[in-house]
């Protein structure tokens, strides 16, 4: 009687297992069908010469020796990192800055203005935002340099020149992406639960004290979500670039990902487009990964 | 099986006869790829019509791609369409391309097409040459571009210069230090001259100093020449030391010289069309000279891409697209000069610019834009490093030396390809 009774609730148990599967089936298929498989394929043409009308060929190490000694790559792989760091710095310290601001009494419909105001250029298109930083970033008809020009300064080459072409990119970035961090934030900031806040008031702590020893460790593990998600999206930056400099003057503001597209379907060298691709994987899993061994020492969860 | 082959025989002699029998009666479907503005869809439109007056049931289906950015995405776009097994079956492309599709053999000789159509005798003999690899024609021509200054009447006669007729470099740029005008402060309201953003565009200076970036038939490079080097560093000081031009950028300055904001640029005669409907008052001149006064060719050619299943149909459809009344038309509104010597003088053609007749006296002189079969990437390679000496971000002598490697490592992975290949 027992092991009858065991064995139902084992038949159950597996029919509970099989429907599942069945529920994980759809979503496991397309992450097959669409990840894990360009990843496997890209893993392969990166020891490829790859050429769908020509005939393809093994090569080996040949496309990583090519990227690990050739000049220009390791440019672009400098101005990636050099990218992330800016634009992760300027995004989150902006973004708190204006978190900070917002998160305190003032009437509803002055709030609400701020918030929308600040996260609009986020939900426009990079591309939209692009041109029109173009226009403002011109040389000549520029009109960042049409100002600069009125108040007697000398126009500056936003982006003909490789000393401030990054910077620039940079400046757009932040001004484009600091109010999704903000939203972030202020949500976060919301949470500090507020008899510690009080507690410390009537300690006589002052703003920036309370803030560094009470609030900022308190969203610390939301500061650290933010810091992961803002590099992976800075490390593959792409379309702003694009559209405002195509990686110029030379080299100075190309990326990992545009180096990848104008290898593979500019120059059809497929297989060493693949290879960079799987640095770059590597680079995202590497720095996502020292941030995590970092983030023990500091992430109060 | 006998009694099915037989009646597989039966039927298709039929159909054979019937085909031969009238053209009514073909029906299929062609796709076609054409390029250009409004003016070529317009001009295309008219020669499927043409073309339809003879097969009514053939349906023929047309793209046009802008080539917004340059033959080497073009390429990139064609390559991709074989690739995926969803090539046009006529794709209208240029000589920058021709290497590429001829070496990897994605269209079939037109020779015995030619050879039938008495007519294109009309053409130029040296379109049909540039159009030739290993001794078969691959493309029929339709309209070329060659590299003129293009100039802004009012504003040299604003600046009491006289319009240009024959100059060297020096008085080039004599007269873009006349033509570029600043305010108090020193800062440029009006540029003489823009340096050219474009590979196409900036050929001329190479040639009339009797050099160019590769070598002759296109297999290395020629960068360290040091006339290249004596090139680049002219440019540059129009740029940088007489200050007539801005840096080039990413964008070219159609619209800055439509607007009077600079007085020269290199460009074909695909201009001529916006300029006639902005009433610009401009003109036309010959490239400055220095060894020599030649200047680049490009142009323009349809083929039949290997893959279509109606070779033939498709072969006839070219026909209708290079035909007299096509090439007049497409002369008289722009965008390029027709290959037919009788389509480039009608007088729609001659009546603007002024002097329109040059662009078919200068044809002896030119030489083809430099188009190996990897061009979509020696192009890249060239105009980074040449816009990062314009911009001084590098130094002319540290330039040449990086193109020249960049170049020759290419045409070396290129050799090994075609090494493998065989």
């Amino acid at each position: 009687m027992q092991a009858a009774v065991m064995r139902q609730a084992s038949d159950l148990q597996r029919l509970q297992a099989r429907t599942g599967y069945l529920f994980l089936f759809p979503s496991f298929a397309l992450y097959c069908v669409f990840i894990l498989a360009p990843v496997i394929v890209t893993c392969i043409l990166s020891f490829t010469y790859f050429d769908p009308m020509q005939g393809s060929r093994w090569v080996g190490l040949d496309n990583y020796v090519r990227f690990f000694t050739d000049d220009r790559s390791q440019q672009i792989f400098w101005n990636t990192l050099r990218f992330t760091a800016f634009a992760v710095t300027g995004n989150i310290c902006v973004g708190m800055l204006f978190a900070l601001a917002l998160d305190r009494k003032m009437p509803g419909i002055l709030l609400y203005l701020f918030r929308l105001a600040f996260f609009l250029p986020v939900i426009i298109a990079a591309a939209f935002v692009s041109i029109v930083w173009g226009y403002f970033y011109g040389d000549d008809l520029g009109v960042i340099n049409y100002y600069l020009i009125r108040l007697g300064l000398s126009p500056v080459h936003w982006l003909t020149s490789s000393r401030y072409a990054m910077m620039s990119i940079v400046i757009m970035d932040v001004w484009k992406n600091a109010g999704f961090f903000m939203i972030i934030f202020i949500a976060a900031l919301q949470g500090v639960p507020k008899t510690l806040i009080e507690a410390a008031v009537m300690d006589g702590a002052g703003y920036w004290r309370r803030f560094f020893r009470i609030v900022l460790p308190w969203i610390s593990p939301i500061v650290f979500f933010a810091i992961v998600y803002a590099s992976i999206g800075a490390l593959q930056v792409f379309e702003s670039i694009v559209i405002l400099t195509r990686g110029g003057p030379g080299d100075a503001t190309r990326s990992m990902s545009i180096y990848i597209v104008e290898e593979a379907f500019d120059s059809f060298e497929i297989g060493y487009a693949a290879s960079i691709a799987v640095v770059m994987t590597v680079v995202i899993l590497a720095i996502t990964i020292l941030q995590f061994l970092a983030s023990r020492a500091w992430v109060r969860h | 099986m006998r009694a099915f082959l037989t009646g597989l025989l039966v039927a298709l002699g039929l159909a054979l006869t019937a085909g031969a029998a009238s053209a009514d009666d073909i029906s299929a479907n062609l796709r076609l790829m054409a390029f250009g503005s409004d003016a070529q869809l317009t001009a295309v439109k008219h020669a499927i019509e043409r073309f339809n007056q003879k097969y009514p049931n053939v349906k023929v289906e047309v793209a046009i791609d802008p080539v917004s950015n340059g033959w080497g995405d073009y390429v990139t776009h064609v390559l991709s369409q074989f690739n995926a097994g969803n090539a046009y079956d006529v794709y209208g492309t240029a000589i920058e391309t021709f290497r590429t599709f001829e070496e990897r053999g994605m269209f079939i000789p037109l020779d015995d097409y030619i050879a039938k159509n008495a007519s294109y005798s009309d053409f130029d003999p040296s379109l049909f040459k540039y159009s030739s690899y290993q001794g078969k024609t691959y493309f029929v021509p339709i309209g070329w571009n060659n590299i003129m200054i293009n100039y802004n009447r009012a504003l040299f006669r604003d600046a009491g210069v006289e319009y240009p007729k024959t100059w060297t470099w020096d008085q080039f740029r004599e007269v873009a230090k006349k033509l570029t005008k600043r305010d108090a402060a020193g800062n440029v309201t009006q540029y003489g001259y823009e340096v050219p953003n474009q590979n196409f565009f900036v050929q001329p200076w190479f040639l009339t100093n009797g050099t160019s970036p590769l070598n002759a038939d296109w297999t290395a490079s020629n960068m360290l020449d040091p006339k290249v080097a004596e090139t680049l560093q002219f440019l540059h000081d129009l740029v940088h030391v007489d200050k007539v031009s801005p840096i080039p950028g990413k964008d070219a300055m159609d619209n800055q010289f439509a607007a009077g904001q600079v007085a020269m640029i290199n460009r074909g005669h695909w201009i001529i069309e916006n300029a006639k409907r902005a009433k610009l008052d401009m003109d036309i001149a010959n490239v400055p000279s220095k060894l020599n006064g030649d200047t680049v060719i490009g142009f323009g050619g349809y083929g039949v891409s290997k893959s279509s299943k109606n070779p033939e149909l498709a072969k006839e459809l070219v026909g209708a697209l290079t035909s007299e009344e096509t090439q007049k038309e497409e002369g008289e509104l722009g965008g390029g000069v027709p290959g037919r010597k009788s389509a480039a003088e009608t007088p729609g053609f001659l009546a603007f610019p002024p002097s329109a007749a040059l662009y078919y006296q200068t044809l002896p002189h030119t030489v083809p834009v430099p188009s190996p079969a990897n061009f979509q990437e020696a192009e890249k390679i060239f105009m980074r490093n040449y816009v990062a000496m314009m911009a001084d971000e590098i130094s002319i002598a540290e330039g040449v030396k990086r193109t020249d490697q960049e170049l020759n490592a290419s045409f070396k992975r290129l050799a090994a390809q075609q090494k493998a290949a065989k």
